[in-house]
């Protein structure tokens, strides 16, 4: 019962003592101490899915009176969807804290402690049910990720970070409207003052005003995703993130807009985003043309992975608004896949920005043998990039378009071509960093990666292909429970 | 029909407290002593607003609501009064022992017309708190006579606050022109004999409060003022006197329909609007911090004008809510200037506070998370509760713009974290960082405990804003109470 707002909690408390006994003890202590926090996170995770193994719908509940005046709950609940979703967050979380002992030396504590309150607000994210606590939340994680970008980012991290967080807010307070606005809605109509997402869930829909409602939420969740007009911030955010910055923005920060548009958008209001949808999946499908275009033409490796990014991150809006469940599907498996593939992409460029001093692909080339077990890992992740059959990206694309195929035949063509523009831009950064004659005139070992280097990009590796060979399992589990298990809900949460 | 006259304690307290003081500087100066028996003075009021009123008249017109909004507003503007008075000690400015005494007795005399102001329900009462307030104000401000920058902002200020109160009180004759009665209450236009004439009155009476207030357009001097006097009185400036105006102005519009379009209502609306677009920008482009916070809390005066435009369940509770949240963040952010670096008013000065003063650059991004809205401090719940009450009254259009300024917003607070975070660009030399006394300590860490405390756990504070002010008894009751004063 307590699982899950442990699964919140832990994260904070567990960087609050890392920033506690970093304050006066050596750089490594508070590395230390995150690392054993998320490791007991991950027991925890791996608790609280074998003890709701087999369980349909909502797995697991918490709720707790917060200001009842106003009808706001602590409420946390957790379905299939969730559980997928917060596996990811620990998994991406992991690499971020073990792989920065070495670039993080400067206050190293209020390092760990800001990465991991920004999982904790993730955790958060994908957990809460009451709408006030899901906003409380949506902007608590943009805070601490504020800082990481500001304090150890790159020369140009000040305007980003604020960029970032302009971008965000600002969207994210039409959500808060959008929320009340729902709200007073069901207020009106029911005389009860609540913000729990399934009391919400009944009238939401029904209301005149839907449309509107649902355009606070979508926008919100469009920038985080991002969605094409609203991705200006995503570059620069994404380029000027220490790596393990760049590694929770892109593995689970967009998600984080991937999972509200399942939860708050299409299953809050079916109707308004179905009359939405034609124009959600067109923007996916520019998107994903757009920015695979603009990837083709980067020279910062960085930068390059960012628009691939985001061109990847179409599919997720094409496929949630396709209407069918196999799109829908496709669209979780594609919120994995990318999280994992993108995250190690940007383990690799953060390592080569690290030995070779420049993030400039026209000053790279070269690289394989100077770092060969590195290049093959490169190779591997710019194939599950590209879509390569057995890696778990191409489960995603494919389910993606097959759903996507029942919707619009044209758009699946557009949409298609995108994975053309994506082995080009792979390919072209493979080309220009680790093939071809070396750049530099005196090319020597950079040195072995360490082995905490080698363990994370093997274990994205092995969960790439497990999902690409074998997505059932995920498949299983990643349906969103429907809303009418709330009898259920209510009867545990008492 | 019998009536009642109540005299709120704290009113009582403060004007024998001042009499007190005065004894005190007139049998001998000692700063020290007279700056505890302010501070005394200023716990007993705070008790004595909790207590049972004491003083009951009977058979004279009412002067004073004792009401829980009334409570409630004094209860804040003491707690400022003790935040500022702690904040005094130890400045630079106030040590000179020649003058200091006075300067805790005209601390004591704002809190008194501040505190008339929030209970005040007949004209002359309200104007009496007003220029009580005022002319004390006027007085700290110009405390460092030495300086040029006070003696500008002291005319400054004494020349505005003299056309404002000219503009108040001919609305008010206005008003008793049209109605025979000097109630504090905005006549209802509808029933007028002439109509143009109370709507004329109303509007003069909302000027005069507006520029009190410093709401754009009316707001061109508190920059200038803020920049030019003490820090403590600054705050003083920036709190007290807005948390007084705004609970006296809510009450002097509680008998008005707000959602229903007139020209009073008109005006605060666009008035709202301005002040929250203005305010940011304003504060945008400054490179002084006290003229940023200058912006800042007119921005805030327009939020809470939303607040005060959404009549029904949350309006008055959320801007209950907003000004204990506002007072709190902003007392918090004076004390740590006049703490740390007392004489650094330039942004610039305060690049890599967080290397060099850890927990005060803390204590300062509590508060200015606070006032940017953001989770987990309590201005976030107070922006949330403040759209809350916008929605539920369908201003669409004033939460559009409380959206588009708030993010305008977001970038100057969000500037000031991140200077404080950054080195040095240029190897320009950065003041002496002091440390704060140990009072002052203690206030910062209370305000920024409180803050992130109150953002967690709303729910009592949400609770203590219901319900505040009851609206005033229909008209014909109120005609007995005024007939003495009739022509």
């Amino acid at each position: 019962m307590f699982a899950l707002p442990a699964l919140v909690a832990l994260p904070f408390l567990g960087g609050l003592a890392a920033w506690l006994v970093g304050i006066r003890g050596p750089s490594r202590m508070p590395w230390i101490a995150s690392l054993a926090t998320v490791v007991l996170q991950i027991l925890l995770l791996l608790d609280l899915t074998l003890g709701t193994a087999g369980m349909p719908g909502w797995r697991a509940h918490f709720a707790a009176p917060w200001v009842p005046l106003l009808g706001i709950d602590f409420r946390l609940d957790m379905d299939g969807l969730s559980l997928v979703l917060l596996w990811l967050n620990v998994l991406i979380s992991l690499p971020c804290v073990l792989l920065s002992s070495r670039n993080v030396r400067e206050r190293a504590g209020l390092f760990h402690f800001l990465i991991l309150a920004t999982v904790a607000g993730i955790n958060g994210v994908f957990v809460a049910t009451d709408l006030f606590l899901f906003f409380f939340f949506w902007e608590l994680m943009l805070l601490p990720m504020f800082g990481v970008i500001l304090i150890w980012g790159h020369e140009g991290r000040a305007r980003a970070a604020l960029k970032f967080f302009l971008f965000t807010q600002g969207s994210g307070l039409l959500m808060l409207l959008a929320i009340l606005a729902l709200v007073i809605v069901h207020a009106q109509h029911t005389g009860v003052l609540t913000f729990n997402y399934f009391a919400l869930a009944q009238t939401g829909a029904m209301s005149p005003l839907a449309p509107f409602i649902m355009a606070g939420f979508f926008i919100a969740f469009a920038v985080k995703l991002p969605m094409v007009p609203f991705h200006a911030w995503l570059p620069d955010t994404y380029a000027e993130s220490p790596t393990a910055g760049s590694i929770l923005l892109s593995g689970v920060l967009a998600k984080t807009g991937g999972y509200g548009m399942i939860r708050y958008v299409v299953m809050l209001f079916p109707g308004a985003s179905a009359h939405l949808a034609p124009l959600a999946m067109s923007l996916g499908v520019v998107g994903i043309l757009y920015c695979a275009w603009l990837a083709v033409s980067q020279d910062d490796i960085k930068r390059l992975i960012a628009y691939s990014s985001v061109s990847h991150l179409g599919y997720i809006l094409l496929g949630v608004f396709s209407g069918t469940r196999i799109g829908m599907e496709g669209a979780v498996i594609q919120m994995v896949a990318h999280g994992l593939s993108t995250g190690a992409l940007f383990v690799i460029a953060g390592f080569v920005e690290d030995r070779t001093g420049t993030r400039d692909m026209s000053r790279l080339g070269g690289l394989w043998p100077a770092m060969p077990q590195f290049s093959a890992m490169a190779m591997f992740f710019a194939a599950a990039t590209l879509g390569l059959p057995g890696l778990g990206n191409f489960v995603g694309e494919f389910l993606v378009l097959m759903g996507t195929w029942q919707a619009s035949h044209v758009m699946t063509y557009f949409a298609a071509a995108g994975a053309v523009l994506s082995s080009i831009y792979s390919l072209t950064m493979m080309m220009r960093v680790f093939y071809g004659p070396p750049k530099a005139p005196d090319a020597r070992p950079l040195g072995l990666p360490s082995f905490s280097h080698l363990t994370v990009l093997g274990a994205a590796a092995v969960l790439l292909l497990a999902l690409g060979v074998y997505p059932q399992p995920v498949l299983n589990l990643s349906t969103p429970a429907s809303l009418h298990m709330v009898d259920l809900a209510e009867e545990t949460a008492r | 029909m019998m009536s009642y006259s109540f005299l709120p304690n704290a009113v009582l307290i403060l004007c024998l407290g001042s009499l007190v003081q005065m004894a005190a500087i007139a049998a001998k100066r000692h700063v020290g002593r007279d700056a505890l028996i302010g501070f005394l003075v200023l716990v007993a009021s705070l008790i004595g607003i909790f207590m049972p009123t004491v003083l009951i008249m009977t058979g004279a017109m009412p002067l004073f609501a004792p009401d829980p909004w009334a409570s409630y507003n004094a209860a804040l503007i003491v707690l400022s009064a003790m935040a500022i008075h702690i904040m005094s000690w130890r400045n630079p400015v106030v040590e000179d022992e020649a003058v200091g005494s006075e300067y805790y007795l005209l601390l004591t005399l704002t809190t008194l017309g501040s505190v008339i102001m929030t209970a005040a329900i007949h004209d002359i009462t309200f104007f009496i708190g007003l220029e009580t307030l005022s002319l004390s104000l006027l007085g700290l401000i110009a405390f460092r006579n030495r300086r040029i920058d006070a003696g500008e902002a002291a005319m400054k200020y004494i020349v505005l606050s003299g056309v404002s109160s000219a503009t108040l009180v001919f609305g008010f004759a206005l008003n008793y022109a049209e109605t025979g009665s000097l109630r504090f209450l905005s006549p209802s236009i509808a029933n007028a004999p002439e109509p143009i004439l109370a709507s004329m009155g109303v509007i003069l009476v909302l000027t005069g409060m507006f520029f009190k207030l410093s709401a754009v357009p009316f707001h061109l001097w508190l920059a200038d003022v803020l920049e030019g006097t003490s820090i403590p009185v600054a705050a003083l400036v920036a709190v007290i006197s807005k948390v007084a105006l705004f609970s006296a102005m809510v009450r002097y519009f509680s008998s008005v329909n707000l959602y229903v379009p007139s020209a009073q209502v008109d005006e605060i609306l666009v008035v709202a609007i301005l002040s929250m677009i203005g305010g940011n920008l304003l504060a945008l482009s400054q490179t002084n911090l006290k003229r940023l916070l200058a912006g800042s809390s007119i921005a805030h005066i327009g939020y809470l004008l939303v607040a005060f435009l959404s009549p029904g369940p949350f309006g008055l509770a959320s801007a209950a809510f907003y000004l204990a949240a506002y007072s709190a963040a902003t007392l918090g952010m004076f004390a740590i200037m006049a703490g740390v670096m007392p004489q650094g008013a330039d942004i610039d000065d305060w690049y890599g506070l967080f290397r060099r003063k850890p927990a005060a650059a803390l204590a300062m991004s509590v508060m200015l998370i606070s006032l940017a809205g953001i989770p987990p401090a309590v201005g976030f719940f107070a922006k949330f509760y403040i759209a809350a009450a916008g929605i539920s009254a369908h201003r669409i259009l004033l939460l559009l713009v409380l959206v588009l300024s708030s993010t305008i917003g977001l970038y100057y607070y969000l500037r000031l974290i991140r200077i404080m975070m950054l080195p040095a660009p240029t190897e320009a030399s950065l003041p002496e960082v002091e440390a704060p006394w140990g009072g002052n300590t203690a206030l910062i860490t209370v305000l920024a405990v409180a803050t992130i405390l109150f953002g967690i756990f709303p729910s009592g504070l949400v609770g203590v804003g219901r319900n505040l002010l009851a609206p005033p008894p229909p008209a014909n009751a109120v005609a007995d109470n005024t007939a003495g004063v009739g022509p």
